[in-house]
């Protein structure tokens, strides 16, 4: 092998790799919780309001949400826009775009603090779902008569 | 009436299907529209498959059983992708790019073994099959959440490690056919997937007018003529084994990914008869195939799919008699193709015999 085909091979790996990783970062998949919980930021209360149209990334929920939901909606990327109208006023209405980081898997979107226009980092919050008790299944269960 | 002769058994296996199928359409009772539509998705599910097999078909190694491997490869990708949470084309683009170095090594792998067996490529490649699978059961099964991390605690067995029987590719199902949506008359047209096929015919016709297609032309007529004139036969051999099985894990996962399902442990499996009996129901012999064969057998093989259960159901009452007599029709083909070639071979060496001896050369 000489060392232009040498390098001409390495190049074409070094490629293929930056095109995976292109990939990988523009195609991972997000699960957005949308919560109109309401949510205190330093001391101040962020209440949603009675009821909400939003829509992410141009697709709008089937349904407008109350206060204390929360919607499941999956996206790919980093970067989105969530445009958050009121039910009873439709002039009143709120676009803002956040990035998520790409190895967050679930995130949970604050509909109060994005209407609060409370501070971007508290927009959205990565979601651990609480621990399930461990019922083990396999377990056989032995009953002494 | 010579030629007419001829002409019958050059063409046979598509005579016989194409009678069998316009005595199941109509019998089937099947609209006309429901399988138009559905033979329109599924040239765009299969044919890249299809095509896969033609380059080795070329270099002279027969129908290439070994593409299972590529099929294999093409999984792990779509595994990885889905455990990674990759959505979309991204996402079968990554799992193309992953499935690309392991079916080049597969592929060299397989070329490699072929050249040790020349002459009995199709039955060597058949094996090789067989003993991948074993390989990739144990990577699949066991190597997957032990050895190798794996994030989506879905993917997983209840065990902890091992890739579930059935992966949802809920996240990239149909992503090629509908994202360029066009309906024409009322009948969807997977658009992605057909450029994705057009730019795989297109890559087959390109290769084959160039220096290296050219060498491969060569290798597939005569080894030993080839290699007097200065051409690395065995390298030839490889590389176009190693192309097949790069475009067999492609085509996999376009296959997968239309269908939103993959069945770890066998998808792959089916896939090599599959697409084998495809292209010679399309007319396909073991020297020679093109890519009209590939879509014609494409359109004939999946007619009959479709019309066959129903065509058994409303004439002798059972849709699985019909299925039944579909697979002993579809694949008993591989067989009938295989002699029809093999009797070829025979009559051609005789005739040739013959015209030496100045005999009669009647013998097609």
């Amino acid at each position: 092998m000489t060392l232009r085909s040498l390098i001409q091979r390495t190049g074409v790996v070094l490629g293929l790799l930056v095109l995976a990783a292109c990939l990988f970062y523009i195609g991972k998949g997000h699960t957005l919780l949308l919560d109109t919980n309401t949510i205190t930021i330093d001391g101040k209360e962020f209440r949603s309001l009675p009821s909400v149209t939003v829509s992410v990334d141009g697709k709008e929920l089937d349904f407008p949400m109350s206060r204390a939901e929360r919607v499941m909606v999956d996206v790919s990327g980093p970067e989105h826009t969530i445009v958050i109208a009121d039910e009873a006023d439709a002039e009143k209405k709120v676009e803002k775009n956040f990035t998520i980081p790409t190895f967050m898997d679930r995130v949970l979107v604050s509909i109060p603090a994005i209407l609060g226009s409370a501070p971007a980092e508290y927009w959205i919050a990565p979601f651990t779902p609480d621990p399930v008790d461990h019922a083990p299944a396999e377990k056989m269960q032995y009953y002494k008569e | 009436m010579k030629r007419l002769r001829l002409f019958f058994i050059e063409n046979a296996v598509v005579i016989l299907f194409v009678i069998l199928i316009s005595i199941a359409i109509p019998a089937s009772g099947l609209p006309g529209k429901f399988l138009l539509q559905e033979i329109l998705t599924r040239l765009g599910r299969s044919s890249f498959l299809v095509i896969a097999l033609l380059l080795p078909i070329m270099a002279g190694m027969g129908l290439n059983f070994g593409m299972v491997l590529g099929a294999m490869a093409g999984q792990i990708g779509l595994i990885f992708v889905m455990d990674w949470k990759i959505v979309g084309i991204p996402g079968l683009l990554l799992a193309m790019l992953i499935s690309l170095p392991i079916s080049i090594l597969l592929g060299w792998l397989c070329g490699s073994i072929m050249n040790r067996a020349k002459g009995r490529e199709m039955v060597t490649g058949f094996i090789l099959g067989f003993f991948m699978n074993g390989v990739y059961m144990m990577f699949a099964l066991y190597a997957m959440g032990s050895l190798i991390p794996v994030m989506n605690p879905e993917l997983l067995l209840s065990r902890g490690y091992g890739i579930r029987n059935v992966v949802d590719l809920a996240s990239v199902r149909q992503t090629l056919e509908t994202f360029i949506p066009l309906k024409v008359a009322g009948l969807n047209i997977p658009v992605l997937s057909y450029l994705f096929i057009a730019a795989v015919s297109a890559f087959i016709v390109w290769f084959r007018k160039t220096k290296f297609g050219q060498d491969m032309r060569a290798v597939g007529q005569n080894r030993a003529v080839a290699g007097a004139a200065g051409i690395a036969v065995d390298r030839t051999r490889i590389i176009a084994v190693i192309i097949s099985t790069v475009l067999a894990g492609f085509g996999q996962i376009i296959f997968l990914q239309n269908l939103g399902t993959i069945n770890t442990t066998n998808s792959h499996e089916q896939i090599g008869l599959f697409s084998i009996a495809t292209l010679l129901i399309g007319g396909a012999s073991v020297t020679e195939a093109s890519i009209c064969n590939a879509l014609i057998g494409v359109i004939l093989f999946h007619l009959l799919f479709l019309v066959a259960p129903m065509a058994g159901k409303n004439l002798i009452g059972s849709a699985m008699l019909g299925e039944y007599f579909r697979q002993f029709v579809s694949y008993g083909v591989i067989a009938l193709a295989l002699v029809l070639y093999e009797w070829k071979r025979v009559a051609q060496d005789e005739n040739s015999r013959a015209r030496l001896r100045g005999g009669r050369t009647d013998v097609p």
